[in-house]
């Protein structure tokens, strides 16, 4: 496994039966590199250990006046010097190297759970649940795998220390091998505490940072209208908030520093007193004693290690069962296996039984419905989505026994809130298309020029449009530009029967008409829904439909139902629907 | 190695006008916040020279430990040496406990300080550098600069002060026992210096660009849960994969080359760490082979120099930390230099009239989107901007609220001329009310407060009935104390505007400038809310630029903008008589009529 060839291909079936079998399935996957993260880790930790014996043994030839011992002991140290560099680096290299791949891994396995769902992702699970697991979990993971090879170094120089003191002195060995854990166990009881003030600190300095963000995000609003003041109060209050709960965890963090002098201190003081007694019968010489003395300070080292990957272990498990949690969910709606295909869906009618509605191939049909959720339904449904979508048929197949990319395949709905994905123009506008509608005839039928020179104003590294960038649910862009673009892209794909739901609500009457005329000549032959209200649309349109109360009450051409039918004029021309 | 994407220079490139502060004002900042704190400064700076000076008794006594059991010359007993090593300690945790709880103190009261005084300023901005720059560049700066800082002064700063502290006392302690061994330290130098010279120069830019790049993975996963419905409808699965693939390799490819960088860096520095000790020991064994010096000399020698690794490490590992904090803090001063407008606070119009003559102005020099415009605009008259989009009606609009300065010609309220007043003096005569309706986070009394102070609860709910809001608002079970904004009671996007047409009632200018302000309701529902607010508007200037037309229809005067030009200008009956194109379009519109 190397880095270059990231990201994997294919990222595989994970274990989702548990956290634990998760793990185990990554670790799987880098076997080799744990391995070899192990083994370095182990040489890099031993080497390091090793130093306090090459010095004690430099010093006792130095008090001996063995000059040449002294220098074989300076350097066996640059021997272990060389080789903790060398190990060390190696183990870093694999640590993090494990620590990508477990995390671009999991991203991936992430990534293609959240396309399969699609719209049901949001349905099931609230997307803040996924995003969180995107930003916070999968890092979590990557860093169990970090630690791992250095706990093994920690475990096994832990236990080499312990077993070279036992053989000098059974006492030293025995002060060692219980001090360290105590060492360990002494901060606990702070940390717990300490977590929580941090937590609370935490909260408050994003409260603090909400408060500023979300001030600074009105602050057209604020400068236009008034009341900078009471933001400002309003901020500082948020900010000394944070300055106290952060003074509250200054307390804790300095008593835990004085403690981490505290301990050490006292556990190195406590293997010299006795080292130093034990020379002074004779057990141990002066070497040995200093040799010790680094030995107490080295099983610092190890200790940490241990009380590391305890915590990155419980974080990772944690997240883990988050990840599997959103990596199990499976679309309840489809059955890709099974499925009829229809001869020529251009050709096809479409028929909606719940609302009567009857869409005629190769027609620019134009539904008006009284209430907007009426409309948002129908196109809903019409995309064979939502609670009745399946019963809506195409040429009497019904769209839940259509394989879904079949489905997708004939009918592109553009439901109210179409989303605009972050990326160029070109990245934008690269989906599934027939290939028959070039993006220039689509931008000019939807009427996006000025879109692209706004674009192109907002991106100054680049005057090529294809290669402007459109921001998250193109938020740089105004209501009708956005409603442009999306049209833009509709067009492109170029579908068989194409839905619509209030493309140009947004638009100015000038660039509507425009719009709606070019979409009945681009659109030629080919099947057309458009739901709105606007009569400049209601005008271009073959067929008119009009929905009361969820159902079909009249079709005809525009003209004729706005001098015959007082229900559709009340619609169009907005006046208020008379109470009759 | 370094790959060929710099995500960080990318972005920088885009957009941002608000000024980054030169090195220049960044030292005169940072001076005068010292100055400021000098005193806490000093005495921290003290405090940790006590607690280094006794952390130094530990090594001092094993040597003097280990030249008395050697038989040398007997200066201490153990018991004697515990004992003065228990009494150091004591000294040494009181003292970290004390100096760390200041720091920390410290550190807390300077981060709340720059973010409100960053917060101040922002507010004050004049409208038209918020307009130009937008505010994205402004929210990163208060979120993620600020974050940066915070850990910046939480941690590096103050390990990295007490680390050279702590560095000079065992540096010196060093010199005193055996100035000799001291010099093994210059083997340390040329390594450690040239190779971090080489690796700072690279790493924090290469850091920034490496989470930059994580972020990218992430939001691309975040959105493609976000828009799941588009990309179902779309068949955008597979390319959504491809997108985040492609951005995982981007990181992954950032992440190799801070590796690659560290791959050298490491190993030149953990040389430097161990050619002293090495150096110590051979040379000072070989010293007390001469006796020059004692035994316990190079006991304690080897100790200290094994001891001034840490603060020396500790100084290289939070020193890139310390650069990002000051690459945000150059970020968060520079607003500072944004200048202010000159304006005149003393003047006041004479009467409410609005008079535009001969404005021409673009965004870009040399890319006029306005070309020679002149309205007039009587008090209490209701005008009309009509016209294709990019035809330059919303600018229009801003200029004629006060938001720009006209490059050429002049806009007017009574007399004065409005880019010559300053903001809190503009919006008592002309507020302006467009597509962005942002609603704060905090209650929808709070919402609505921030428009006229000193209103009450009663005022507040009159505004909200005459946009109509009153249905909704009856819902709200906290009425106008429900939490709204981002994280409270979602408001949906009509609604909102409904909010900031109550706030600009309570504003009670007398001028409005309304940019499409209904057209995120649906259209029949906007339909309603005109005809409401038209009753609760009677007697002012309303300038309402508009998509629908029924809007134009109810305007006294319309003004066709096409081109950044007037191409028509009358009453809706005038121009439907003149048969031009906005005739055109109404027929079309209302052909049955």
């Amino acid at each position: 496994m190397r880095l270059k060839q990231l990201p994997l291909p294919d990222p595989g079936q994970p274990d989702l039966r548990s956290p634990m079998r998760y793990l185990t399935w990554i670790a799987r996957g880098q076997a080799m590199l744990l391995a070899w993260g192990t083994v370095n880790g182990i040489v890099w930790m031993m080497s390091t250990a090793a130093v306090p014996a090459a010095l004690g043994a430099g010093v006792q030839d130095a008090a001996s006046g063995d000059q040449r011992g002294a220098w074989q002991a300076s350097a066996v140290l640059l021997a272990l010097g060389l080789i903790s560099a060398i190990a060390g680096l190696l183990r870093h290299r694999a640590a993090v190297t494990n620590w990508i791949t477990a995390s671009s891994r999991t991203q991936q396995l992430v990534v293609r759970k959240a396309a399969d769902l699609g719209g049901q992702l949001g349905r099931t699970v609230a997307t803040g649940e996924v995003v969180a697991v995107t930003s916070s979990d999968v890092e979590k993971i990557g860093s169990a795998f970090d630690v791992f090879a250095r706990f093994a170094g920690a475990v096994v120089a832990f236990f080499a220390v312990a077993i070279v003191l036992m053989r000098s002195s059974s006492l030293l060995g025995g002060i060692v091998i219980i001090g360290v854990p105590i060492l360990g166990l002494a901060v606990g009881p702070m940390l717990k505490p300490l977590e929580r003030r941090e937590s609370a600190q935490r909260k408050r300095l994003g409260r603090a940072t909400e408060l500023a963000a979300d001030t600074v995000a009105g602050l057209r609003v604020l400068r236009g209208i008034g009341g900078e003041e009471l933001f400002i109060s309003r901020f500082q209050e948020a900010s000394q908030d944070v300055r106290t709960a952060a003074v509250e965890v200054a307390r804790l963090r300095s008593l835990l520093a004085a403690m981490q002098v505290a301990l050490p201190g006292l556990f190195v003081g406590a293997v010299v007193w006795v080292g130093a007694h034990l020379v002074q019968s004779g057990v141990l010489n002066v070497g040995q004693l200093v040799a010790f003395y680094g030995y107490s300070a080295f099983m610092l080292l190890p200790l940490r290690t241990f009380m590391e990957a305890a915590e990155r272990w419980t974080k990772a498990y944690v997240a883990a069962s988050r990840v599997i949690r959103v990596l199990s969910l499976e679309r309840d709606d489809v059955d890709f296996t099974r499925g009829s295909i229809i001869a020529n869906p251009t050709a096809a009618t479409l028929r909606d039984p719940l609302s009567g509605l009857v869409v005629s191939p190769g027609l620019f049909t134009a539904i008006v419905c009284a209430e907007q959720v009426t409309a948002d339904e129908i196109a809903i449904r019409l995309a064979g989505l939502g609670p009745d979508g399946a019963n809506v048929t195409i040429d009497d197949v019904r769209l839940g026994d259509l394989p879904r990319p079949t489905l997708r395949s004939y009918i592109l709905t553009q439901d109210k809130d179409p989303v605009l994905l972050s990326g160029t123009l070109r990245e934008l506008l690269d989906v599934p298309r027939s290939g028959a509608v070039s993006v220039e005839d689509a931008i000019e039928t939807a009427s996006a020029f000025d879109v692209l020179d706004a674009l192109i104003d907002a991106s100054p590294d680049t005057s090529e449009p294809m290669d402007a960038r459109v921001t998250e649910r193109g938020r740089s862009l105004s209501g009708g530009q956005r409603q442009r673009l999306a049209l833009t892209r509709s067009l492109v794909t170029d579908p068989p029967i194409l839905i619509l739901d209030e493309p140009t609500s947004a638009v100015d009457a000038h660039t509507e008409t425009r719009i709606a005329a070019g979409l009945r000549s681009s659109r030629q032959g080919r099947t057309t829904v458009v739901l709105t209200s606007s009569p400049l649309v209601l005008d271009q349109a073959d067929q008119v439909v009009l929905v009361l109360d969820a159902r079909v009450v009249a079709v005809g051409k525009h003209r004729e139902l706005l001098a015959n039918d007082p229900r559709y004029r009340a619609v169009v021309t907005r006046e208020e629907v008379p109470s009759a | 190695m370094k790959p060929p994407e710099d995500p960080i220079a990318a972005s920088t490139l885009t957009g941002t006008s608000l000024p980054i502060a030169g090195e220049a004002t960044l030292k005169r900042y940072v001076r005068a916040l010292l100055h400021r704190h000098r005193r806490t400064f000093a005495l921290v700076i003290s405090l940790h020279s006590v607690s280094s000076i006794a952390a130094l008794v530990g090594p001092v006594v094993l040597g003097a430990l280990v030249e008395e059991l050697s038989g040398g010359s007997a200066s201490i007993s153990i018991d004697a040496a515990a004992i003065l090593f228990l009494t150091a300690l004591l000294i040494q945790t009181v003292f970290t406990r004390i100096t760390r709880l200041r720091a920390g103190i410290l550190g807390e009261e300077v981060l709340a300080d720059l973010r409100e005084d960053f917060l101040k300023r922002a507010v004050s901005l004049p409208t038209g550098v918020i307009e130009r720059a937008g505010t994205g560049d402004l929210v990163s700066r208060v979120t993620t600069d600020i974050d940066r800082l915070t850990h910046a002064v939480r941690d590096a700063v103050p390990e990295i002060t007490i680390s050279l502290v702590s560095a000079v006392f065992v540096g010196g302690a060093l010199i005193v026992t055996a100035p000799e061994l001291a010099l093994t330290w210059l083997l340390a130098v040329p390594p450690i210096l040239i190779s971090s010279r080489w690796y700072f120069k690279r790493a924090p830019q290469s850091y920034r660009a490496e989470s930059a790049t994580y972020a990218a993975v992430s939001s691309s996963v975040a959105e493609t849960v976000d828009a799941g419905q588009t990309i179902e409808l779309y068949q955008l699965a597979q390319s959504r994969i491809n997108v985040t693939n492609a951005r995982i390799k981007r990181w992954v490819s950032w992440e190799r080359y801070t590796l690659w960088l560290r791959c050298w860096w490491f190993p030149a520095i953990e040389a430097g760490y161990v050619l002293p000790v090495v150096g110590v020991l051979a040379w000072g064994s070989w010293l007390v082979a001469r006796d020059d010096i004692s035994l316990g000399q190079l006991t304690t020698g080897l100790l200290l120099t094994q001891m001034l690794i840490e603060p020396v490490d500790l100084v290289l590992m939070w020193y890139d930390e310390l650069q990002v904090g000051q690459a945000s803090l150059a970020r968060l001063v520079g607003v500072q230099e944004v200048p202010d407008p000159i304006t005149d606070p003393d003047l006041r119009p004479t009467d409410d009239r609005l008079i535009v003559e001969g404005v021409r102005f673009g965004y870009r020099s040399g890319r006029d989107v306005l070309h020679g415009i002149d309205l007039d605009v009587a008090p209490g008259e209701r005008l009309a901007l009509v016209g294709p989009s990019g035809a330059g009606k919303s600018t229009l609009g801003r200029l004629m609220a006060g938001i720009y300065a006209p490059r050429t010609g002049s806009i007017t309220m009574g007399g004065a001329e409005l880019a010559q007043m300053p903001a809190e003096q503009v919006r008592t005569q002309v507020a302006l009310v467009n597509q962005e309706h942002h609603v704060f986070v905090g209650t929808l009394r709070d919402n609505l407060l921030l428009a006229r102070p000193d209103a009450d609860d009663t005022r507040l709910l009159a505004a909200l009935d005459s946009v109509d809001a009153t249905p909704w608002v009856e819902t709200l079970s906290d009425g106008l104390d429900t939490v709204v904004g981002s994280g409270g009671h979602g408001l949906a996007p009509g609604q909102s505007q409904q909010l900031a047409l109550a706030r600009l009632i309570l504003a009670d200018p007398h001028t409005l400038v309304l940019d499409e302000a209904t057209s995120l309701l649906d259209p029949r529902a906007a339909r309603h809310l005109e005809r409401s607010l038209n009753a609760v508007l009677k007697g002012r200037t309303v300038i309402a630029i508009a998509h629908r037309l029924h809007t134009a229809y109810d305007a006294d005067r319309i003004a066709v903008i096409d081109g950044g030009r007037i191409t028509e200008l009358g009453s809706h009956d005038e121009l439907v008589a003149a048969n031009g194109p906005y005739a055109a379009l109404w027929r079309s519109w209302r052909d049955a009529d």
